[in-house]
């Protein structure tokens, strides 16, 4: 008998009394204002927000907020101020010293601030590894909850995808929050 | 004495340590209860979390097969091991398949469990932690003192010193966002030269063949974007049925254990990218036996937040290491009960049964209610301390004759005047590190007489 059939079998052996499935008699968390509150748990969570007026170009924003960055790395059109097109990257090792990247997100969950972040480039290695993250985002797309954002219809379609909230960071260390631990030091999320 | 009793006398000698230690981690029990407290329907999501993983784990075997099909199917390769022993061999074989020196793991409790680390050593591969925490301890080469908080123990000082040594940072600087981004500069090198990449698991959707990761740091994710194998490692008891049940659980696990909205990153893993092998390794070690525990089945609600730990008065007092099970706290002290009574008894009086933990518990496990029971299995196992039953013998008989009950409590006054050597000295086990209460000057009873209780 394979290890897979012999653990089966024992956790068939010892089951117990099938438990039905419960249902959510509650209520969850929403919010009035969705765009306000977005910007506000962003914070929380020590990302930047921009919201993006008519007539703005996004590519003026971006480097308005690094105007030091050297390398920006995007494939999504119309963001000319990029300078590299990380698709044409064989290896994702070549991305390292990216100065930001430029990328899109699917929605934007307001209990959190996470955003949901589909594998759009050929490398999944931009998301982490640029030091800084500029994120677009259609400020129609948010949804309160964690419920709300499981529920979306099509949320399963995806090969690699990541909630991503604000920079990396840690407190690893006598609890003291550090922003930038291994991903990006900084997240700017433009609400276009 | 218990193994804890003897182990913590060590980690309370130093008070102000041991204060900085309680502090340190009231903090995080506070931001979660700031977290909990931002959320009106909290206790209605703990409770149908709960209720959902009772629900899960009643048909784990229908759940994992499901997530099994889906995930051959997505296009990742599924392993069962029986135990530690097999998972590590699993392990080890795909690594050698490849060819491979360098492993850069994220944080996984499973491996710990597995002792994965030093098996891959011996067999002349290295394995880097990437998590912070589990990096500095990697360092200082001691096991994690906490679940999620691998370093909580650890000051400052003492995370420059060891980087002084192996990251050759500035002399005598120990600040943590210096020390930090040290770390990160030196980890970078160790992604990009990693041939393959091992994660944890932090929940398996049956319903979709993904898999969750959740870090802070993004070490997992940085992890697996470069090798061309990703090894992800998982206890059986992480599978939950689909995403509706997935959303109760990503939404208390980072409130509950770090006091946070959310990690920063919640990966999802579902089909290998392009060109690279995805491998899930689905453990049982001793799960399937919890099942058949009727008391102790709740264990398997576990998510592994850690907020039983940082909530029990008793682990923020005395550190993760005066636990002889390497997973400490409440959680600990049952989880270690479960592997082996006979190895693991030492822990279970390192509990007041304030019953705290099973009210910050995000999945409402009965911590405290299954550590007594564990107490009360102690004679039947033969594990009970010889001196405690001796005692209880004692009280029993004086309980049961009010004669004696009273001229105890007439002695015990009379005791309260002798002299310090004869109240507390090496016989007396209590006595160590405890002060005698001063006696009422009245009983109940002679008040009750007397007609002094209205």
């Amino acid at each position: 008998m394979s290890s897979r059939d012999e653990i089966l079998a024992r956790l068939k052996q010892n089951a117990i009394k099938p438990e039905p499935r419960p249902e959510a008699d509650f209520q969850p968390l929403t919010f009035t204002n969705p765009v306000e509150q977005f910007q506000k748990i962003l914070q929380v969570a020590g990302a930047n927000s921009v919201l993006l007026e008519k007539g703005e170009d996004v590519n003026e924003i971006i480097r308005k907020t690094y105007p030091e960055a050297k390398t920006i790395a995007s494939n999504l059109p119309g963001i000319n101020c990029a300078t590299v097109n990380p698709d044409l990257l064989e290896d994702p090792r070549e991305l390292n010293g990216t100065d930001v990247a430029v990328i899109r997100g699917e929605f934007g969950v307001l209990e959190n601030g996470m955003v949901w972040i589909k594998q759009q480039t050929r490398h999944k290695a931009l998301f982490f590894i640029s030091e800084a993250l500029v994120i677009l985002l259609n400020r129609d797309n948010l949804v309160n909850n964690m419920h709300e954002a499981y529920a979306r219809p099509g949320f399963d379609d995806y090969g690699y995808g990541c909630f991503i909230a604000g920079p990396s960071k840690t407190a690893d260390i006598e609890q003291a929050l550090v922003i930038g631990a291994h991903g990006a030091r900084s997240v700017t999320v433009i609400l276009e | 004495m218990s193994s804890h009793a003897k182990a913590a006398k060590k980690f309370i000698a130093d008070r102000e340590r041991t204060a900085w230690h309680d502090q340190a981690l009231y903090f995080v029990r506070e931001k979660r209860d700031r977290m909990a407290h931002g959320v009106p329907e909290w206790e209605a999501l703990r409770k149908t979390a709960s209720r959902m993983k009772k629900h899960t784990i009643s048909n784990l075997a229908y759940y994992l097969e499901m997530f099994e099909r889906n995930a051959t199917a997505n296009g990742a390769h599924v392993h069962w091991a029986k135990d530690a022993e097999e998972h590590n061999r699993i392990v080890y074989d795909i690594i050698q398949r490849h060819g491979g020196k360098h492993l850069i793991k994220s944080k996984s409790m499973l491996s710990e469990e597995c002792g994965l680390t030093p098996y891959l050593e011996e067999r002349g591969v290295e394995a880097v932690e990437s998590d912070l925490g589990e990096r500095i301890m990697q360092f200082m080469g001691t096991p994690p003192s906490h679940i999620v908080l691998p370093a909580i123990h650890v000051k400052r000082e003492e995370v420059g010193k060891v980087f002084e040594k192996e990251l050759h940072t500035e002399p005598g600087n120990s600040d943590p966002t210096y020390l930090t981004h040290a770390a990160r500069k030196a980890l970078r090198q160790n992604f990009l030269n990693a041939d393959i990449a091992m994660t944890g698991v932090n929940f398996a959707v049956a319903s979709s063949g993904a898999f969750v990761v959740c870090t802070n740091e993004g070490n997992a994710d940085m992890g697996t974007s470069f090798p061309k194998v990703h090894i992800a490692i998982m206890g059986m008891e992480k599978v939950v049925p689909d995403y509706d049940a997935l959303a109760l659980y990503v939404r208390l696990l980072a409130r509950s254990a770090t006091g946070q909205p959310s990690t920063t990153y919640t990966s999802h893993y579902k089909k290998p990218v392009e060109g690279q092998e995805m491998h899930i390794v689905i453990v049982d070690n001793g799960r399937s036996d919890i099942l058949g525990n009727p008391d102790h089945v709740n264990m398997l609600k576990c998510l592994r937040c850690g907020s039983c730990i940082n909530t029990c008065p008793v682990y923020r007092r005395t550190g993760g290491y005066s636990y002889s099970y390497f997973i400490p706290g409440p959680i600990g002290i049952n989880l270690g009960m479960l592997r082996s009574p006979e190895k693991y008894s030492g822990n279970v009086s390192a509990c007041t049964l304030c019953h705290s933990c099973s009210n910050v518990c995000p999945a409402k496990i009965d911590l405290a209610e299954q550590i007594y029971k564990w107490r009360q299995q102690l004679d039947p196992l033969h594990l009970a301390s010889s001196e405690k039953k001796f005692i209880v013998k004692g009280l029993k008989l004086v309980m049961e004759h009010p004669a004696m009950f009273y001229s105890a409590i007439k002695a015990g006054r009379l005791a309260e005047k002798m002299p310090r050597f004869v109240l507390y000295n090496s016989l007396d086990a209590w006595g160590i590190g405890r002060e005698l209460p001063d006696f009422a000057p009245e009983t109940f009873n002679e008040m009750w007489k007397k007609g002094e209780v209205k």
